[in-house]
C-alpha cells in the first residue's frame, strides 16, 4: 500500500508539479525511482540546517561539512529504506546526529589534543591558546566574536547527550517530539536533558547573559 | 497558586520564552525566584538562538555529486571488494573442506557394487582336462586353458555382468596360468586392488572365502562351474 502511494507521488511528481512544490516524503519517493532533481531539491533544503547542526555539535566547521555530505548521502541510498512513519526532517537529523556523536566518540578515543590543555596559568589551569589577530576589529566585534567563541565553547563542553538535545532545541529549533524522534528517546526524557543542558549552560555562560 | 517547581517546569519547556502561559505570567507576577528564572532562561535560549548559522561553502554541492559519483560506482561494484573476496575465498575453503571430509567418511564410495567389490574375486583357472564338466554350451575338450578363460568369458555372461567385469579380468589376465599353478585373487579394497595367488583351486564347488578387514564372507557361486 505504501508502495503504492510512493509511486503514485513519484507520478505526479515527474508530471505537472514542480519539485520545488513537493513535499519531502514526495521528493524522497521520487529520489528512491533515481530522480536526481528531487534529490537536488532536498540538498537544497536541508544543507544549511544539517550543516549548522553538525557544526554546532563539533564545533568543527570543516568536518561538519563533510559530514553534512555524508548524511545527504546516507539519504540517498537509503531512500529505498525510508518509510514516512515521521517527518523527513527528523529522519535526516536523526542521520546527522549519529554521524556526530560517532565523530564525537572518534575523537575521544583518539584523544584529540585540544588547544587548551597543553597550556596552562599559573594557577594550572587550562588556557587557551589564543595567536594574535593583527587585523584591526571594532570593539562590538570583539564582543561579539567573543561572546561566539564563549557559546561555542559552552556547548562543546557539554556531555554528548546533552549537547544533541541542546542543540536540536535551542539552535535549531525543534519540538520536543522531533528531538524525541531524532533521538530514539521518551519525550520526558528529551524534556529532562535539556533542562539539565541549560542550568550548565548558564552557569558557564552567566558573564554574557 | 501553582508550585514554584511546576511553574519552572512549565517555562522550560515553553516553546517560545516570550509566549508564557496565563498561569505562569500569574504566577511569576508574585513570586521574584520565578521571575529572575524566566528572565535566565530566556536570555540563555536568546544567546544560543542568537549564534550565526553557518552556511554551507560554494562548492557544497559539486563536491557532495563527486562523492556521489564515487559512492556509486563502488556500490556497482561492491561484489568485487575486499569483503566480498574474503566471504568467496571462505565459502570456496568452506566447500573444499567438506568434499575432503566426506571423500575420507566414505561418501562419495560406491556402496552399490561393495558387497561385490568386497568379495573376493575369485579367479578359476582354466580348467584343461576334459573330465571337468562341461559347460551348458559344449566346449571343445582340446581347448587350451586359455582359450577356456576366454570362453568361460564368452559362454558365460554372468560373469561380465556389472560389476562382475572383475572376474572375468581376473580370469582373462593371468593367461600362464593352469590348474596347477593355481589361480589369483584380485582383492579390492580401500587402498587399491592386488592379486593374491591362490594355491589350490577346486573344480565345481567353491569354498567360502573369508576375505580380512572386516568384510563379510561371501560366497563366490558365480564363479563356480
Amino acid at each position: 500500500m505504501a508502495a503504492v502511494t510512493h509511486q503514485a507521488q513519484a507520478i505526479e511528481l515527474g508530471g505537472s508539479r514542480s519539485v520545488e512544490a513537493a513535499s519531502d516524503h514526495e521528493l524522497l519517493a521520487a529520489i528512491r525511482d533515481g530522480d536526481e532533481v528531487a534529490f537536488q531539491e532536498i540538498v537544497r533544503r536541508y544543507r544549511n540546517p544539517i550543516t549548522n547542526f553538525v557544526y554546532r555539535m563539533l564545533d568543527d566547521y570543516d568536518r561538519a561539512v563533510e559530514l553534512a555530505q555524508e548524511t545527504f548521502i546516507r539519504v540517498f541510498t537509503s531512500a529505498s529504506r525510508y518509510q514516512a512513519n515521521y517527518s523527513f526532517s527528523t529522519y535526516i537529523y536523526r542521520i546527522a546526529t549519529n554521524l556526530a556523536i560517532s565523530e564525537l566518540r572518534r575523537r575521544k578515543r583518539r584523544k584529540m589534543v585540544s588547544l587548551f590543555s597543553p597550556f596552562t596559568n599559573d594557577d594550572g589551569e587550562a588556557i587557551e591558546l589564543d595567536p594574535p589577530d593583527l587585523k584591526m576589529l571594532q570593539d562590538e566585534t570583539l564582543i561579539a566574536n567573543e561572546r561566539r567563541s564563549a557559546v561555542a565553547r559552552a556547548i562543546s563542553s557539554l556531555p554528548q547527550k546533552y549537547r544533541a538535545a541542546i542543540v536540536l532545541r535551542d539552535v535549531e529549533g525543534l519540538s520536543y517530539d522531533q528531538i524525541a524522534e531524532t533521538l530514539s528517546l521518551s519525550e520526558g526524557t528529551v524534556k529532562s536533558r535539556i533542562n539539565r543542558a541549560r542550568n550548565l549552560l548558564k552557569e558557564k555562560l552567566s558573564a554574557y547573559m | 497558586m501553582s508550585g514554584c517547581n511546576y511553574i519552572k517546569k512549565l517555562i522550560d519547556e515553553a516553546d517560545k520564552s516570550d509566549l508564557l502561559s496565563f498561569e505562569v505570567n500569574e504566577h511569576i507576577g508574585g513570586c521574584g525566584d520565578c521571575e529572575r528564572f524566566a528572565n535566565e532562561r530566556a536570555s540563555l535560549r536568546g544567546l544560543l538562538a542568537a549564534e550565526r548559522r553557518v552556511s554551507v561553502p560554494m562548492n557544497f554541492d559539486a563536491m557532495l555529486k563527486s562523492r556521489l559519483v564515487e559512492v556509486k560506482a563502488r556500490s556497482a561494484f561492491s561484489w568485487l571488494s575486499a569483503p566480498g573476496y574474503m566471504r568467496l575465498g571462505a565459502a570456496t575453503a568452506g566447500l573444499v573442506i567438506m568434499f575432503f571430509a566426506a571423500q575420507y567418511a566414505g561418501l562419495f564410495s560406491d556402496h552399490s557394487n561393495q558387497p561385490i567389490d568386497s568379495r573376493t574375486a575369485v579367479a578359476v583357472p582354466p580348467i584343461a582336462p576334459p573330465t571337468v564338466a562341461a559347460p551348458p554350451i559344449s566346449v571343445p575338450a582340446q581347448v587350451t586353458t586359455a582359450s577356456t578363460a576366454s570362453r568361460v568369458r564368452q559362454y558365460y555372461p554372468q560373469n561380465v555382468k556389472s560389476g562382475r567385469d572383475v572376474v572375468a579380468r581376473a580370469q582373462v589376465a593371468p593367461a600362464g596360468f593352469t590348474a596347477e599353478d593355481g589361480g589369483v585373487v584380485l582383492v579390492r579394497g580401500r587402498n587399491g586392488e592386488m592379486d593374491v595367488p591362490m594355491p589350490t583351486v577346486s573344480v565345481g564347488a567353491q569354498p567360502l572365502l573369508y576375505v580380512s578387514a572386516g568384510q563379510r564372507p561371501v560366497r563366490s557361486a558365480a564363479n563356480s562351474f
